[in-house]
């Protein structure tokens, strides 16, 4: 899941102090599962930004929505209806949904109020840790189920760097070691000859080394 | 049909509804009693109702495990031949209103085999072979 938190106030306040209306468009999919960008964040952002104390002069209007996925253009351009005064969108989507909006809408400008973070799964309640990097090229069948490119600081696949102490990362903030936590693992599964396998260099051009890229049957539409 | 199930343990805390991210839960006083309420169109599924309810009241596998509605009920064309059903009658008039052209009742098996048949005797026409008919043969 697309894991985004909400940018500071000061900043989102900055961006849209010029303008005397502002829809603010909620996202129902990802970052509402994540708790920053649903109705109900939309709402609190819109109340949050409604008072004068952030403005010298008078604060914008402020009128929300939500939109099941702003992620998918023909979904948008059907569904979000935009009022007539707006002056301006705020988009409380991934970097993906807030340029479907932009895209769709077109004369508006469309701001982001969140920062998008990363992929990543619910640990506990209310927190979300990184476990994908969407390199294209997935390693996690040889290696218990432990993602080293997104897990590891140093995206090693071949062990440990040997930084390590007591299974925690030499990058500190208690982070977990992952090649400690993969040997862990591998160990359970009476599978640890798979860590005696030698990874060849990773071919990152599945990654970002090619650009942005695309997925589809067919690629030349757009 | 509703999805979101709470059992006898619900003791109408709102936990459930100050915690929903999507809005999509709310409530109603009034004559006495406190109505818990649900709208699916904005529900995302995310389970932060189930993962903070206090009293595990709220039976979350209703979302998981359901049923099937029956959303609509068309009539159906059967294929002449062996009978299979092929489309619904109402897709048999678009198409016609389409193409203006009728569709045979023929699934793609019969399709095929009318086809050969019907290529085959105007290739038998085309060369001047008679079809004898078999009680002459």
């Amino acid at each position: 899941m697309i894991v985004a938190e909400l940018k500071p106030l000061d900043e989102i306040v900055e961006t849209i102090s010029q303008f005397k209306k502002v829809f603010v468009v909620a996202c129902g999919g990802c970052v509402s599962i994540c708790l920053t960008g649903g109705a109900r964040n939309a709402d609190a952002l819109a109340r949050d930004l409604s008072h004068p104390r952030h403005y010298r002069s008078l604060p914008p209007v402020f009128e929300t929505t939500t939109i099941q996925r702003q992620c998918e253009k023909d979904f948008v351009k059907a569904f979000l209806t935009i009022p007539s005064d707006a002056d301006a969108i705020l988009s409380l989507a991934c970097g993906a949904g807030v340029q479907t909006v932009a895209e769709v809408v077109g004369a508006l400008p469309v701001i982001p109020a969140l920062n998008t973070s990363f992929l990543g799964s619910l640990d506990a309640p209310g927190i979300w840790r990184e476990k994908c990097q969407g390199c294209g090229n997935c390693l996690l069948a040889y290696t218990g189920g432990i993602c080293p490119v997104s897990r590891c600081a140093k995206r090693l696949l071949n062990g440990p760097c040997g930084g390590s102490k007591n299974g925690k990362c030499e990058i500190g903030d208690d982070t977990d070691c992952a090649w400690h936590l993969i040997i862990d693992r591998l160990k359970a599964l009476g599978r640890l000859d798979e860590y005696e396998k030698l990874f060849p260099l990773k071919d990152w051009s599945s990654d970002r080394g090619k650009g942005p890229r695309v997925l589809g049957f067919d690629k030349t539409r757009t | 049909m509703s999805y979101f199930v709470v059992n006898d343990k619900c003791n109408g805390c709102l936990s459930c509804v100050e915690n929903c991210p999507a809005s999509a839960l709310s409530y109603r006083d009034a004559n006495g009693k406190r109505t818990i309420l649900h709208n699916m169109a904005r529900c995302v599924r995310c389970a932060n109702c189930w993962r903070v309810c206090p009293q595990g009241a709220i039976e979350f596998q209703h979302f998981l495990e359901n049923q099937w509605d029956e959303v609509i009920e068309l009539d159906l064309v059967y294929c002449s031949v062996c009978g299979e059903p092929l489309y619904t009658s109402r897709q048999e008039d678009t198409l016609f209103g389409n193409t203006g052209r009728a569709l045979e009742h023929l699934c793609p098996k019969h399709k095929t085999a009318d086809f050969a048949a019907r290529q085959a005797l105007s290739l038998k026409k085309q060369r001047g072979i008679r079809e004898i008919p078999y009680d002459r043969r």
